[in-house]
C-alpha cells in the first residue's frame, strides 16, 4: 500500500474520529456543570453519590468503561442496542467519564471565587440563580479555560481508545494498515493526525481566552 | 441549546444507522489484522482466504455480505449479541473456549501447525536450542495457550528463559529483527507471510509443536445457518475454488484438509 493510499483509507475514519470528539463535548461540558453543583450540594447524600460516582469515573480506566457500557447492559438484562450502536455505547462511556473530570475543574473554579462577590450580589438584590449565572459563571470560565483545553487535547488522543469497540475511527484503520501490511507507517500518519487536530484545537482555544480577557 | 441537541441526535442516527439492504445480510465477523486470511489489502479493502471464500459462499447462497471487523478479545460476546453472525478468521476452534457446547461449529476447513520462526545467526536449529531464549507470542493465541496450558507444547514452553507476550505479530516480528527476542512462537500461515516479506534471512524450525483447526463459529442456535454455509463451502471445495483461492493467498495446501477427502 502506498503512503498515500494509507493516509486516503485512514481519513476515512477521520468523520467517526470527529463524531466522537464533538458530541463528547456537546454532552459532558453541560453534563460537568451539573455534576459539579451537585458535588457542592448541602445535601449529604447528593455530595456523597456524587463523590462516589466521579471517583470511579476518573478511577478506572476508560477502556474498561467503553466495554462496561457496551457489553454491561446485554450480559445483565440481554439488552442489544449498545452492541449494535457502537457509536451510542461510546458516547455514554465518554460523557460520563469526561463530565466526572470537567465538574472537577468547574468545582475548583466555582470554589475560588471570593465570598465578597456572593455578599455584594446580595445587596444589590440579585437572587441566587441570577447572581451564579450572570456574576460566577462567566468568571468561572474565564478561569477554567486553560484547564479545560488540557482536557479537550486530551480528548482528542483518546479518540482512539474507540479501537476496543471495534469502532473503526482513524486509528483503528490504522492499525488494521499496520498488521496488514507489516509496517509501522500508519502509526506515524496517526499521530501526524492528532498534532493537526490539537494544533486546531490549541488555536481555537487561545482565541476564546484572547476574547474573554476583556478585563486586561 | 435545543438546536445543537437535535443535530447531534440526528447525526448519532446517521453514524450508527445500518445500511438496510433487501434480502438477508450475513454478517461476518474477522479479525482485520490476520494476514493472509483476512485483512487490508492494498487497496483498502478487506481481502484474505476467509474474507474471499465468505464472499464466494455468500453469492451461492444469494446473501448480502457485510464484513464487520472486531475485536477479538471480545468475539464471543459479539456473537452472543448478534453484532455478527459468524467468527470466520483464521478461528482456532474446538480450544480456547471455542467449544461445541457453547457454539455451532462447522467443519474444521483447515489445519494449522504452531510454528517456531526465527532469524539466521541466532544458532536456533531444534527445540533443545530454545532452551534458556527469550521467545515472543501474540497475547490471546493458541500459540500462547499451547506453550503456558497443560498439554504436550507446555514442556516446551517451560524450557525457554521468557516467554514474551505482544500485543501483535507486527511488534513481536520487529523485536524478533533488532533481535531483542531469539523467536517467535506463532500459526504457520502468519509465519510463512512474514517470511515471504522479508526473506530468507528468516525461517521456521521444521518441527511444529502444537497442531490445530481452524473453522467457522456461530452462535449454539444457528445448526441451520451453519448447515447452509457448509453446503455452499463443499460446493467451492469440489468446484476448485477452495485450492484456487488457497493458492492465490500463497497458503500450505497440504493444510486445506477439505480438498483430500
Amino acid at each position: 500500500m502506498t503512503l498515500t493510499g494509507m493516509i486516503l483509507k485512514m481519513s476515512e475514519g477521520l468523520g467517526r474520529t470527529c463524531a466522537i470528539f464533538f458530541l463528547t463535548l456537546l454532552f459532558s461540558l453541560p453534563l460537568g456543570l451539573v455534576v459539579a453543583l451537585l458535588r457542592m450540594s448541602k445535601n449529604r447524600v447528593v455530595q456523597a453519590v456524587t463523590k462516589v460516582y466521579i471517583s470511579i469515573l476518573r478511577g478506572t480506566p476508560l477502556m474498561l468503561q467503553l466495554i462496561a457500557v457496551a457489553y454491561g447492559p446485554f450480559y445483565l438484562f440481554g439488552y442489544t442496542l449498545l452492541v449494535k450502536q457502537k457509536l451510542l455505547a461510546i458516547i455514554i462511556a465518554f460523557a460520563l467519564n469526561y463530565a466526572a473530570y470537567f465538574a472537577e475543574i468547574y468545582r475548583g473554579g466555582i470554589e475560588s471565587m471570593p465570598v465578597g462577590q456572593y455578599e455584594a450580589a446580595h445587596v444589590l438584590g440579585y437572587s441566587k440563580g441570577q447572581t451564579f449565572m450572570r456574576i460566577i459563571l462567566p468568571q468561572v470560565v474565564k478561569r477554567i479555560l486553560p484547564s479545560v483545553t488540557n482536557e479537550v487535547i486530551t480528548l482528542v488522543k483518546d479518540t482512539s481508545m474507540a479501537f476496543t469497540l471495534a469502532y473503526m475511527e482513524m486509528f483503528s484503520i490504522g492499525k488494521q494498515i499496520a498488521n496488514s501490511q507489516s509496517s509501522f507507517m500508519p502509526f506515524v500518519i496517526a499521530g501526524g493526525f492528532y498534532y493537526l487536530m490539537n494544533s486546531v484545537v490549541a488555536f481555537a482555544m487561545s482565541r476564546c481566552e484572547k476574547a474573554l480577557g476583556y478585563y486586561r | 441549546m435545543k438546536k445543537l441537541l437535535s443535530i447531534a441526535l440526528v447525526m448519532l442516527f446517521v453514524l450508527a444507522g445500518c445500511a438496510c439492504a433487501e434480502g438477508f445480510t450475513f454478517k461476518m465477523g474477522i479479525d482485520a489484522e490476520y494476514p493472509p486470511y483476512s485483512y487490508l489489502d492494498d487497496n483498502g479493502e478487506y481481502a484474505g482466504f476467509d474474507v474471499e471464500m465468505c464472499q464466494k459462499v455468500c453469492d451461492i447462497l444469494g446473501w448480502n455480505l457485510e464484513i464487520v471487523p472486531i475485536n477479538w478479545d471480545t468475539k464471543d460476546i459479539q456473537l452472543d449479541a448478534e453484532e455478527i453472525d459468524c467468527i470466520w478468521s483464521g478461528l482456532t476452534v474446538y480450544a480456547n473456549g471455542i467449544t461445541e457446547d457453547r457454539f455451532t461449529i462447522s467443519t474444521p476447513y483447515s489445519d494449522n501447525s504452531q510454528m517456531i520462526l526465527t532469524k539466521k545467526g541466532t544458532g536456533i536449529e531444534s527445540f533443545d536450542d530454545l532452551a534458556g531464549k527469550t521467545v515472543g507470542v501474540q497475547m490471546g493465541t493458541s500459540a500462547e495457550a499451547a506453550l503456558t496450558g497443560d498439554g504436550e507444547a507446555a514442556a516446551l514452553g517451560a524450557t525457554f528463559g521468557t516467554l514474551q507476550p505482544y500485543e501483535n505479530y507486527n511488534i513481536a516480528f520487529t523485536d524478533l529483527q533488532a533481535g531483542a527476542i531469539d523467536a517467535i512462537a506463532v500459526d504457520a500461515p502468519v509465519a510463512n507471510d512474514k517470511i515471504n516479506k522479508y526473506g530468507d534471512d528468516y525461517y521456521c524450525l521444521d518441527e511444529s509443536f502444537a497442531s490445530e483447526k481452524y473453522g467457522i463459529c456461530f452462535r449454539k442456535a444457528d445448526t441451520e445457518l451453519c448447515a447452509q454455509v457448509e453446503g455452499a463451502y463443499m460446493q467451492l471445495v469440489e468446484d476448485g475454488t477452495y485450492l484456487a483461492l488457497g493458492e492465490k493467498y500463497e497458503l500450505d495446501t497440504s493444510f486445506l484438509v477439505l480438498a483430500a477427502k
